[in-house]
């Protein structure tokens, strides 16, 4: 490592830095890899809830509510055990062996069913609280539904669900630390906390390595946060500024 | 008793149905039953403490001196930055060293504390039993749930109308008694929304105690649903996990269920006398 740094040759935080700086792409990488799958299937469930039928409704009330009331961890080892008890590992979609059963692909996949519920639950909360002025006046000059969905609905439930939205992705980000908790690691394909354990069992220096893989937490927090806040402002863009709004970290505590 | 009850079934109903009764009250599954007591010890010993740090915390971010008021603010904001299972993980390891060190302090020779090693000498081994590790998962889920409850709690105190406190001046209370007496005692109808959504994630969160090495429900489930091939060792059966962990999936949406219930009946206690607009109890 000091080759590398040579201004911090023993400098030990350093080094675990640049030594977790791989690890945490594999959190990125669930995290990200799940939310455009997540999202839009969210605005189906989010809509399938609203629904005036009152079968579709149910059906995404249960999913919802299964899924929200029950742990991540759990749901991460009944998929998984489920996959294996059905020999998916010998399923090759498109004729690529091994891809199922890779954590790669199941860790987004357990993600993405967790993470909709979730989002569905804020998108449907939104969705209820979509002035009912601006849909009489739709209604008013003849918008179809599709068409009142499109310019009415559609933004106004994207703008009001958005914060929470965001707090749900860093809840998403979070929850990506238990993944390979439960799934089998492969190589050296470690997430922080995997790779956090396996620094800590060599000299069992437990402040620093999960101190460091707790700062790449943090960090990446923040920036989904200013990321988000960027977005907020656009999606806000025709409002008139009462005051300023802060980019600041301003985590909202509920799930 | 049970072979009682089995020798019955099998007279009355059936051989089979007593085959089942028997794989379902062998030992393994006797203690799977029995591992649930784990999980609601950690859940409400997590919840107590985290109501206590809760409140410690936001009365600490509301403090007329600015440590505390800095203090409070950095424990929220960086517990809510960092994933739960991190400081479930980190907490007990982290009390163990610090125990460590400190009996390395009492036994181990000087050259033994300097050769670098951990730990220093077999005098400062620290041997931890589910007890303790049950404790500590207390503990850590405690921290972590009341920053989220200090906050809900923070808000809540704000809720609480202004002109009661200004009154409560008004008629000569001190201080520290408008704050215990008035703000404290009134805030809780604000918060029981927001709590009641807490304690649904510190919930979920016990399902991370077999990580602490505790034989909880989770880690049962994996043992009892693992392949059997081995007729001795009881029925033959091939990987039945995934029924297991559906077993917990619904056991835990029932406890999700009940939860909802016991807070709403809370929350009705909590408002008698109260006349609140819908949707004004949201902290």
């Amino acid at each position: 490592m000091s080759e590398i740094l040579p201004s911090f040759p023993n400098s030990a935080f350093v080094q675990d830095i640049v030594i977790l700086a791989k690890p945490a792409l594999f959190n990125i990488y669930f995290a990200f890899a799940s939310i455009p799958f997540g999202f839009p299937f969210a605005v189906v469930l989010a809509l399938m809830k609203n629904s005036s039928s009152g079968l579709v409704s149910r059906i995404a009330r249960v999913y919802i509510y299964a899924f929200r009331g029950s742990p991540l961890f759990i749901q991460f080892f009944m998929f998984y055990s489920l996959m294996l008890a059905f020999n998916l590992s010998h399923w090759k979609p498109m004729g690529i062996d091994h891809i199922v059963m890779h954590p790669l692909f199941i860790g987004p996949l357990v993600l993405v069913l967790n993470t909709s519920a979730y989002a569905a639950e804020i998108l449907y909360g939104a969705l209820r609280a979509v002035p009912h002025l601006e849909l009489e006046a739709a209604k008013a000059i003849g918008m179809n539904r599709l068409q009142t969905f499109r310019s009415v609905v559609w933004p106004n439930m994207i703008r009001l669900a958005w914060p929470a939205y965001t707090n749900e992705v860093i809840f998403l980000f979070h929850a990506t630390a238990i993944v390979y908790f439960t799934l089998p690691v492969i190589n050296d394909e470690k997430d922080l906390m995997n790779k956090a354990g396996e620094l800590f069992e060599k000299d069992y220096n437990v402040f620093l390595h999960f101190s460091v893989a707790a700062l790449y937490f943090l960090v990446i927090s923040l920036m989904i946060f200013f990321v988000a806040g960027l977005i907020q402002k656009r999606l806000n863009r025709h409002k008139v500024p009462t005051d300023r709004q802060s980019l600041s970290y301003k985590p909202t505590f509920l799930r | 008793m049970l072979e009682a009850l089995s020798l019955w079934i099998s007279n009355h109903v059936s051989a089979d149905a007593a085959m089942w009764f028997d794989y379902f009250t062998n030992g393994k599954h006797l203690a799977w039953y029995a591992s649930v007591r784990f999980t609601l010890i950690a859940a409400f010993g997590g919840a107590a403490l985290a109501v206590l740090f809760g409140l410690a915390g936001a009365s600490a971010r509301r403090s007329g001196f600015a440590p505390f008021r800095w203090l409070g603010w950095g424990y929220t904001t960086m517990v809510r930055g960092i994933p739960d299972v991190l400081i479930i993980l980190f907490f007990p390891l982290a009390f163990e060293q610090g125990v460590e060190w400190l009996m390395a302090q009492q036994a181990c020779s000087a050259a033994e504390l300097a050769s670098g090693v951990w730990p220093p000498c077999d005098g400062a081994q620290w041997y931890l039993s589910t007890t303790e590790y049950l404790i500590m998962a207390c503990v850590s889920l405690g921290l972590v749930y009341g920053a989220f409850a200090a906050n809900v709690v923070y808000g809540a105190m704000d809720a609480v109308p202004a002109s009661q406190l200004e009154a409560a001046k008004a008629y000569g209370f001190t201080k520290r008694q408008i704050f215990m007496r008035f703000q404290v005692r009134q805030m809780w109808i604000y918060a029981l929304p927001g709590l009641s959504n807490v304690w649904m994630l510190l919930l979920k969160a016990t399902a991370f105690l077999s990580l602490l090495q505790i034989a909880d429900i989770v880690l049962w489930a994996e043992r009892l649903g693992a392949p059997n091939y081995f007729a001795r060792a009881g029925m033959l059966h091939p990987d039945w996990r995934w029924r297991y962990y559906l077993v917990l999936f619904l056991f835990y949406i029932l406890m999700t269920v009940l939860s909802e219930y016991f807070f709403k009946f809370l929350e009705k206690r909590a408002s008698r006398g109260m006349r609140l607009n819908q949707g004004e109890a949201t902290a």
